[in-house]
């Protein structure tokens, strides 16, 4: 008996790139969601709303996390930078 | 030349068979992503890393960046493995396309060629390769 199948494919990737600014929570988190949730365009209307509710309400949470994450490296590199005598340039990480 | 989609290496499939890639998150080989203009010529006869038209800038060394492998799995018939997103942070440069290759094996050996379909510009900012989902259907590395 012949067996089809044994093909070897790559896949395409995408390419994110910013100018004078690093990529915001959302966008972060956007890029996150796509890995963590996973909607099939031939899932039943009814599952797929769902999914889609869960995977936004999941987009806010992770947001403000991240958010947080940020403001609480901050406060690392702050310190980081006071203990190396760099006053001004903490201030002004603090008050990114 | 220039970059013409994205291959799969004829020698990757080849070293396959002969248990040259570890691509298990858990021990197993280091692959990197070079970056290159695109005045590079790749072709499915290519065998492995090249400085040759790579490129260079703030944020990048040459070599590329290394990938952080995610475990292979299966679904259905179809076995598939891939790479977390892989970002050159405060950068400023221009690439092309990229090419996978096996920084752990002799020689390092190339896995994938990667066109980005157009010139792609960081500029004080980040440049992030976002890998494919992880499917069936989609992932980096496929085998139906």
């Amino acid at each position: 008996m012949m067996v089809e199948g044994g093909k070897i494919h790559t896949g395409i990737v995408n390419v994110h790139t910013t100018s004078n600014r690093g990529f915001t929570p959302e966008e972060v988190a956007a890029r996150c969601l796509d890995r963590i949730v996973k909607v099939s365009e031939s899932a039943p209307p009814a599952i797929r709303d769902q999914a889609l509710a869960y995977k936004d309400s999941l987009r806010q949470v992770l947001t403000h996390y991240m958010r947080e994450a940020i403001q609480s490296d901050r406060t690392t590199v702050y310190n980081a930078l006071l203990d190396a005598g760099q006053k001004e340039l903490a201030e002004t990480i603090r008050r990114l | 030349m220039a970059f013409s989609g994205n291959f799969m290496c004829t020698s990757f499939k080849k070293e396959l068979l002969e248990g040259v890639h570890n691509f298990k998150n858990s021990g197993g080989n280091t692959f990197k992503l070079a970056m290159y203009t695109n005045s590079a010529s790749f072709t499915a006869a290519t065998t492995a890393y090249t400085t040759s038209n790579e490129i260079s800038g703030t944020g990048y060394t040459a070599g590329g960046g290394t990938l952080t492998r995610v475990d292979p799995t299966t679904s259905s018939t179809t076995a598939f493995t891939d790479f977390a997103d892989l970002t050159f942070s405060s950068s400023s440069l221009t690439a092309r396309g990229a090419l996978i290759y096996n920084d752990s094996a002799s020689g390092d050996p190339t896995v994938v060629v990667l066109d980005f379909g157009a010139d792609k510009t960081s500029s004080s900012g980040d440049f992030t390769i976002v890998f494919p989902t992880a499917d069936a259907s989609n992932a980096i590395i496929r085998i139906a």
